[in-house]
């Protein structure tokens, strides 16, 4: 598969990226690892005439302290044992990304801004030509939900999910200057769902953040995928938070791969802080979690197991965070 | 819009020189430019292993890897694997546990297996497993592909 023509511009700093962002703005897409990017160009999703390499912006790769950069590859936090460790629904995440072959090139940010995705968009053109395209890419009918207002693609990214759960931020380069907010705050919740991101024109994911209190959490991500050396998550079920003498003091939790954007569900793990989670009150939470999602078929798994299994998952996430973290 | 532009880096140890537009991805770049064609055009999406290479010595898929992004930077493909005579501990391993079948996959498997030797030379039986879990084979079932890798790691058969 050979790609089309396109420009591929490399600027070496996060201001010259902006202005480059600004001067071709609607006609460009960002180039980080290109493990999502690259197969969807392939397949002419969505086709742009200049890419922007983030490659050799230096300012945007690493890791310290609580900070991340959008460029850090997710085998470099992998490789890292010592600082994953101090955030274990993080941790997890990382190293259930797709194959450690990905995970080589893939990177934080683009994890974060991962393309959703769909039975009807993730294929190649002639099978989109023969069947008729969809809405979310050359086409005006969304063959999920028939309508033509609404994408309902699904939020694929591993990553999300846990850093809103240890209540990371993002910081925002742009014409502006730079802007931090929390990471749930990146996903347009209120769009057509084509429109996924909160960004504006310009912007450009730097780093994430994270807060001093979300070190040494305790907390898991439980995904579920049908292939568990490849596949992108069915579900993933973020946790994290504290527990006292096995009371809750505090508690966030973050599902994503079911709706179109990763979600947080703060009015009912706030009813869980300072009690101690009974399996009463765990399995409520699940299916309360459960009740809310609204996966829709448009996934390797039927929406109604999906559904079925963010209960699950929630009880299992709980569960296996409330054990000790091994020290 | 996508003029040609020489890409320079290292190839498999010595310098390297090819035009390249901007969408020249680097699978077809040493395959079909440079006549390098050990390594495997597979699925081309990312999915399967065949097309990895080193790039500074990072397992990389080439059939993801943007061309002109290797300019200035070192890669080592399964052609350069090979020591000048013979084969490499994990090639030897390979072709004495018979850990090959159709062999497609095979130099993706090796160029995986001996990142992974170099980083981690004594892994456990499950680590090599989660090492080579990005590459696809359709013909082994996998059991001679690991047994192979953790014979090169204790030294050959």
């Amino acid at each position: 598969m050979h790609l089309d023509a396109f420009e591929l511009h490399r600027p070496t700093s996060v201001d010259a990226t902006v202005r480059l962002a600004g001067e071709l703005a609607g006609r460009f897409d960002f180039l980080a690892g290109g493990t999502d990017l690259l197969p969807n160009y392939k397949m002419h999703l969505n086709l742009k005439p200049h890419l922007i390499a983030l490659e050799d912006v230096g300012e945007l790769h690493g890791h310290a302290g609580d900070r991340i950069g959008a460029m850090c590859r997710l085998a470099d936090l992998e490789a890292d044992a010592a600082f994953l460790d101090r955030y274990p629904p993080l941790a997890d995440a990382v190293r259930e990304v797709a194959t450690p072959l990905v995970r080589a090139s893939g990177t934080v940010g683009g994890n974060l801004l991962v393309e959703t995705r769909c039975f009807f968009f993730n294929q190649s053109y002639f099978w989109r030509a023969s069947l008729g395209f969809c809405l979310k890419a050359d086409g005006d009918q969304c063959h999920v939900v028939p309508q033509k207002e609404r994408c309902y693609a699904t939020f694929s990214g591993d990553l999300a999910p846990a850093l809103m759960a240890l209540d990371a931020e993002v910081e925002i380069a742009g014409p502006s200057g730079r802007r931090r907010h929390p990471v749930g705050a990146l996903y347009d919740t209120a769009g057509d769902g084509i429109q996924r991101v909160t960004l504006r024109p310009g912007e450009l994911v730097v780093a994430v953040h994270l807060p001093p209190g979300a070190a040494h959490q305790r907390g898991r991500y439980k995904k579920l995928r049908v292939r568990p050396s490849y596949d992108f998550p069915e579900l993933g079920v973020a946790v994290a938070g504290v527990w006292d003498d096995g009371r809750v003091s505090e508690l966030r939790l973050a599902v994503g791969g079911v709706d179109p954007h990763p979600r947080r569900f703060d009015d009912l793990t706030d009813a869980l802080v300072d009690h101690a989670p009974s399996e009463e009150r765990v399995r409520a939470l699940g299916e309360e979690v459960a009740r809310r999602v609204r996966p829709v078929h448009n996934t390797f798994l039927q929406a109604d197991y999906r559904r079925r299994m963010v209960a699950v998952y929630v009880r299992r996430a709980l569960a296996e965070a409330r054990e000790p973290v091994a020290a | 819009m996508s003029p040609s532009a020489p890409v320079r880096f290292r190839l498999n140890g010595q310098p390297a020189e090819a035009p390249c537009e901007a969408p020249t991805i680097l699978l077809d770049l040493l395959r079909e430019q440079l006549r390098l064609t050990g390594t495997k055009r597979g699925c081309d999406l990312g999915t399967c292993g065949c097309c990895t290479v080193l790039v500074d010595g990072r397992p990389t898929l080439s059939c993801l890897t943007l061309a002109r992004l290797v300019d200035g930077h070192e890669v080592t493909t399964i052609e350069g694997v090979s020591p000048a005579q013979g084969l490499s501990p994990v090639q030897r391993a390979f072709v004495e546990l018979g850990a090959t079948q159709c062999g497609f996959c095979t130099p993706g498997f090796i160029v995986t297996a001996t990142a992974l030797l170099r980083d981690h030379p004594h892994p456990t039986r499950a680590e090599i497993e989660r090492a080579v879990s990005g590459n696809l084979c359709r013909c082994t079932g996998y059991r001679k592909i690991v047994d192979a890798i953790e014979t090169a790691a204790r030294g050959g058969t």
